[in-house]
């Protein structure tokens, strides 16, 4: 074992051992040996994957090849592959249970309040509500279709399906990307029948003007709601999987067109209109980037022995002099996620010009100061603004590219081999 | 894993020792004439008894059970339900629905099989209930004519139709008494033929369009396969009938085909196929309405070492005595009497051979129909 | 009950959207989607291996969109796709040990699982696995075991996991199901299956006797004039959105070295056919070299991307 580090570190005469074997057996080793190049040789540190530490994998994406959803994308990061496709189905109100009980409480509140500039805040909070009481977002994740050899296929979502698919739906929530007003489907009762609004004119001609007419009109109900499933199957795993499983949410929810929808007196039900060019896309709001990044630290155990240990201060002094080295790593791949405790998160929007931080998450250890974090900040920042997330800067490119590559073949030049000759044999 | 290794393979492996299995394999492909373990010919079967209406609380049931103990019950009850109109039917109007209500639907047929030491989503009882079910639901009659029923134009499915907003729903529940012995299929799939042929739906009081109601004597209640008079069925008529289809299990090994075969033959049998027929009326002989390839269990067996290659023999033996010969049936080198186990498919031959056995005027099919006719009906 | 493990919709549940075209009657008669190949031509397959890295052996596999899709994609006028095309991913994790629970076995050991993505169909699907797809995994093991020389990794499990992305039509969207109605589209799928299973355990290095390759065959009664007198034609890889009536159809894994036949899934009526004159077959062995000449087309495919496979693999070490 010492040996065999010391022979990468130190001595490559002596090394008898395949770089491959050699990080499958010191796989902490051998990343740090490409982390810490020695002094001498003048090199920058680099991962074991040939980038550098705060270099994102190429994202590549393509939307709108799925033939049965109202929306997906393909979302590749590295090898990490993501597929989404969003299904909108209809949620009648006369489903929901307590729909009636609600309308007639905001209805009041509404009245309550009354005034103008707070009227957007209540508007706001019924959005909010209407998505996530109603969960009219659906989202899912899942791992078990063989992407990566520790997940039983068929099994029930492992924890981190789990754990993945309440993020997004968290995440979906926080940033209120879908806009619930893409989601109702209205109704305009039509005016009161001739005669009955002759008989109202009547009695109160005397003390209203020719405007009461436009009143009586009834207000617009809502009939229904669009709920979207989204469902992301993962058929590739090296790795981060939430960035991708995000990427791919976030461009198969800009690729989504609705359907036209109306309520129908005759049938009492809604109907859609088929016809492409009354289809609605929705309209998100904002375009928030998922970064995640990993710690990796020279010692793992250095910052653990310091607490536990309180007289090891020479120790300590020792540490901080070279052993408590760390990198982070951006967009960690599926070895260095086996290698790290400390993990960094965030999702970053931006607004008028601005940088906003919607969500940020670290866990697992305690290396990252703040004056770091504020890097990564600057880091995930950029990279929205350079548009190295591909799948949103060139969504409308690759749409209107040929639906033949979907899913996961960049190159495509095989294609599909001329079948004459069974045919011959047919003849 | 376990579980669904034995699922899926035609049964579980029986524990017999690659010595054992040449036996069988070598007495069973004898050109002509194999010698099955139990001395039957091979398109014998095992004698059974079978009794039908056994359950007085469902509209049809039947009983059989086999000589080597294993027995299966099945019980159909039917139950009016309404028809809804699905979006697909919407789609057109009202030529669809008229479409929709002669056809009926295959979903109006559900399928339970229940086998002791399987969970109901397992792979064996979803496999044999989707195979069952596929060949019930898939016999159809061309048109009224030629003597076929008109009452069973559209088959089974067109059966169940009441009127354009009602129909009926079956549910056939298959239950194997006691853990499966050799592979199912053909006790199950005797069973329920019989139990179908034993069903009866009241008779429907209600005309046309109206909501149905039904005549309360169950003297009058009519079977859900309509059935001529004794004297008809004797004079000869009966295929004028139609029935509910029987799926057969077919091996084959060497040159043989063998029906209802028992766990030893299965073993070590070179191709397993579920062949499902039914009558044709307008022909009045078989008509073929699903084959599935069933997963042999001889590919899982243990391989037996030729004494050439035996570390323990060596010098036992006079090299010649294992030279290997190509078996005609599998197209591969073996050596006599030594126990491989099988690789590979089937042959488009060996295939068309099964099925025209079964087929052939006068076979093993006709046979079980008829046989399955004879048991009576209260 | 509900799914705890799973981010659940409204409780009341949902309907898929109605349009409002399909009620008028007789529409779509003239988008109705048709068959533009010849009988025995075959579709398009793009098959590409090795796209997985973290498995043992994968592969993708994608049909050819039919000729109508492919031009509702490239100008869409309706929201409803006149048909679909298959695609689905395959991946092969091992020859790996088996759990110590498990019995021994002198040979390897196949599990099998195929499960739709929930956007694969016009109709949702759950996310449990259902009877259909249980069954699809069991005849695609079926399929498979024939092919793998299994007793050169005993005490070993292979895992193979399909995922249906895009899964095939069971009949014209706007057809109401008819008396020959069953689940056409799910013998499509295995075919796929079958291929690409193939192609994933060839990239996972698993010894096998040959190749082995899905094909589908159908006998088609399309005249819908005259229905009851035409005889039902012979036609291979059939999209059944293309077909007002399918009346059998037959799906068969096949090995073209050794002329053998791993899996024969045949179901409907195929009594009646119209073949040619001479031809004495009858319809059900009509049908099933039909299936085998569909399966010796996708052996080619299936033949070029495993060389292609072969030779990265080569080119990298």
């Amino acid at each position: 074992m010492a040996s065999a580090s010391t022979a990468a570190t130190a001595a490559p005469n002596s090394l008898s051992l395949p770089p491959s074997q050699f990080a499958r057996l010191q796989p902490h080793a051998y990343l740090l040996a490409h982390l810490s190049p020695p002094s001498s040789s003048n090199q920058p540190s680099i991962r074991a994957n040939g980038r550098a530490p705060s270099q994102f994998r190429v994202t590549s994406a393509n939307a709108g090849s799925l033939t049965h959803t109202n929306g997906s994308a393909v979302v590749r990061l590295g090898d990490t592959t993501a597929v989404c496709g969003v299904r909108a189905e209809i949620l009648h109100t006369d489903d929901i249970a307590s729909w009636s009980v609600s309308q007639s409480t905001n209805a009041n509140k509404r009245r309550r309040i009354g005034e103008t500039e707070k009227e957007s805040e209540t508007a706001d909070e019924e959005d909010r509500a209407h998505i996530e009481d109603l969960n009219l977002l659906v989202p899912n994740i899942s791992l078990s279709t063989g992407c990566a050899p520790g997940f039983i296929p068929s099994a029930p979502p492992s924890a981190l399906a789990q754990s993945l698919s309440h993020q997004i739906l968290s995440l979906l929530h926080t940033t209120r990307l879908v806009q619930a007003e893409d989601l109702r489907i209205w109704y305009q009762p039509p005016n009161l029948g001739p005669e009955e609004a002759q008989q109202h004119n009547d009695e109160e001609q005397m003390d209203l003007d020719a405007g009461a007419n436009e009143e009586e009109t009834k207000p617009a109900e809502i009939k229904a709601f669009w709920v979207l499933y989204i469902d992301i199957m993962l058929i590739s795993l090296a790795g981060n999987p939430f960035d991708a499983a995000w990427a791919s949410v976030l461009a198969a929810l800009r690729d989504t067109k609705l359907p036209k929808a109306w309520w129908d007196v005759d049938n009492e039900s809604i109907l859609c209109s088929d016809d492409v060019n009354e289809s609605q896309k929705l309209s998100l709001r904002g375009l928030p980037i998922s970064s995640s990044f990993c710690v990796f630290e020279a010692d793992a155990a250095a910052g653990w022995r310091a607490v536990v240990i309180p007289d090891a201060e020479e120790q300590k002094a020792q540490d901080s002099k070279h052993g408590s080295q760390k990198w982070i790593l951006a967009d960690p791949d599926g070895y260095e996620e086996g290698l790290v405790q400390e993990r960094v998160h965030f999702v970053v929007d931006k607004e008028e010009g601005k940088t906003v931080i919607v969500k940020m998450e670290k866990h697992g250890g305690w290396t990252v100061d703040s004056e770091d974090l504020r890097q990564l900040v600057d880091i995930s920042a950029q990279r929205m603004v350079a548009g190295l997330v591909v799948p949103v800067a060139c969504l409308p490119a690759l749409v209107t590219l040929s639906p033949r590559h979907t899913g996961t073949s960049s190159e495509s030049h095989i294609d599909h081999e001329p079948l004459h000759q069974p045919m011959t044999e047919l003849g | 894993m376990s579980n669904q290794r034995q699922a899926s393979s035609a049964s579980q492996t029986p524990h017999l020792s690659p010595a054992e299995l040449s036996y069988l394999y070598t007495s069973l492909s004898l050109p002509k004439s194999p010698i099955r373990p139990d001395g039957r010919s091979p398109t014998q079967f095992r004698p059974l008894t079978a009794e039908s209406n056994i359950l007085p609380g469902t509209n049809g049931s039947a009983r059989i059970g086999f000589a080597d103990g294993t027995q299966a019950i099945v019980g159909v009850k039917a139950e009016v339900e309404k028809t809804v109109l699905s979006t697909d039917t919407l789609a057109s109007g009202e030529g669809g629905e008229s479409t929709a209500a002669t056809s009926g639907h295959g979903s109006w047929v559900q399928m339970s099989i229940e086998i002791p030491g399987f969970r109901d989503d397992d792979a064996l009882p979803v496999f044999l209930s989707e195979m069952m079910r596929e060949s019930l639901v898939g016999a159809v009659v061309e048109g009224g004519d030629g003597g076929g029923d008109v009452m069973m134009a559209g088959g089974l499915k067109g059966r169940l139709v009441i009127n354009k907003r009602w129909h009926w729903r079956l549910y056939i529940d298959v239950l194997l008494l006691s853990q499966p012995l050799s592979y199912p299929l053909p006790l199950l799939s005797l069973t329920t033929h019989l139990a179908l042929l034993s069903t009866k739906l009241p008779k429907l009081k209600s005309q046309g369009e109206e909501d149905p109601f039904f005549d309360d004597d169950w003297e009058v209640a009519e079977y859900l396969y309509p059935r001529g008079s004794k004297l008809k069925a004797t004079s000869g008529l009966a295929s004028q009938y139609v029935r509910p289809p029987v799926t057969l299990l077919v091996v084959s090994v060497g040159e043989n085909v063998i029906f209802d075969p028992s766990r030893e033959e299965i073993a070590v049998a070179d191709a397993v196929l579920a062949i499902s027929v039914t009558r044709d009326t307008e022909a009045g002989n078989l008509k073929l309405l699903s084959i599935r390839t069933i997963d042999p269990p001889s590919r899982l067996t243990q391989p037996a070492v030729p004494n050439s290659e035996n570390v323990n023999m060596l010098g036992a033996t006079a090299p010649t005595e294992d030279i290997a010969v190509l078996n005609p049936a599998t197209g591969e080198e073996e050596v006599p009497g030594v126990w491989r186990p099988r690789r590979g498919g089937v042959k488009r031959s060996v295939i068309a051979n099964m099925i025209k056995t079964v087929l052939k005027k006068g076979g093993v099919g006709e046979e079980v129909l008829e046989g399955l006719e004879g048991v009576e009906v209260e | 009950m509900n799914d705890r493990r799973r981010v659940n919709g409204p409780p009341g549940g949902t309907r898929p959207p109605v349009y409002a075209s399909l009620l008028q009657s007789g529409t779509g008669a003239d988008i109705r989607a048709q068959r533009q190949r010849q009988p025995t031509d075959l579709r398009k397959i793009f098959l590409k291996t090795g796209l997985i890295p973290s498995a043992s052996g994968s592969s993708y596999l994608e049909f050819e969109p039919s000729a109508s899709l492919a031009a509702a994609r490239s100008n869409p006028k309706s929201l409803i796709p006149p048909s679909s095309a298959l695609k689905l991913a395959c991946t092969v994790h091992g020859p790996k040990p088996l759990p110590r629970s498990a019995p021994f076995s002198p040979n390897l050991v196949l599990t099998t699982h195929v499960k739709y993505a929930p956007f694969a169909a016009r109709k949702r699907k759950g996310h449990v696995r259902d009877s259909s797809e249980r069954d699809l995994g069991v005849h695609l093991e079926t399929a498979l075991r024939g092919a793998i020389i299994a007793e050169r990794w005993p005490k070993s499990g292979l895992d193979i996991t399909v995922t249906i992305l895009e899964a095939e039509d069971d009949r014209w969207w706007g057809d109401v199901p008819d008396s020959h109605d069953a689940s056409w589209g799910m013998m499509n799928v295995l075919a796929g299956c079958i291929s690409a299973a193939s192609a994933a355990i060839a990239d996972a290095h698993i010894d096998c006797l040959d190749l082995v390759s899905g094909g589908v065959a159908a006998l088609v009664s399309d005249d819908s004039t005259d229905s009851s007198s035409a005889l039902p034609k012979l036609m291979l890889d059939t999209d059944p959105a293309e077909h007002r009536s399918i009346v059998s159809a037959c799906v068969v894994a096949y090995m073209p070295a050794r002329d053998e036949i791993t899996e024969l899934w045949l179901k409907g009526d195929s009594s009646k056919v119209s073949t040619a004159d001479g031809d004495e077959r009858s319809g059900h062995e009509a049908l099933i070299d039909g299936a085998v000449d569909a399966a010796r087309g996708a052996h080619t495919v299936l033949a070029e991307a495993v060389r292609e496979s072969l030779q990265k693999a080569l080119g990298q070490s």
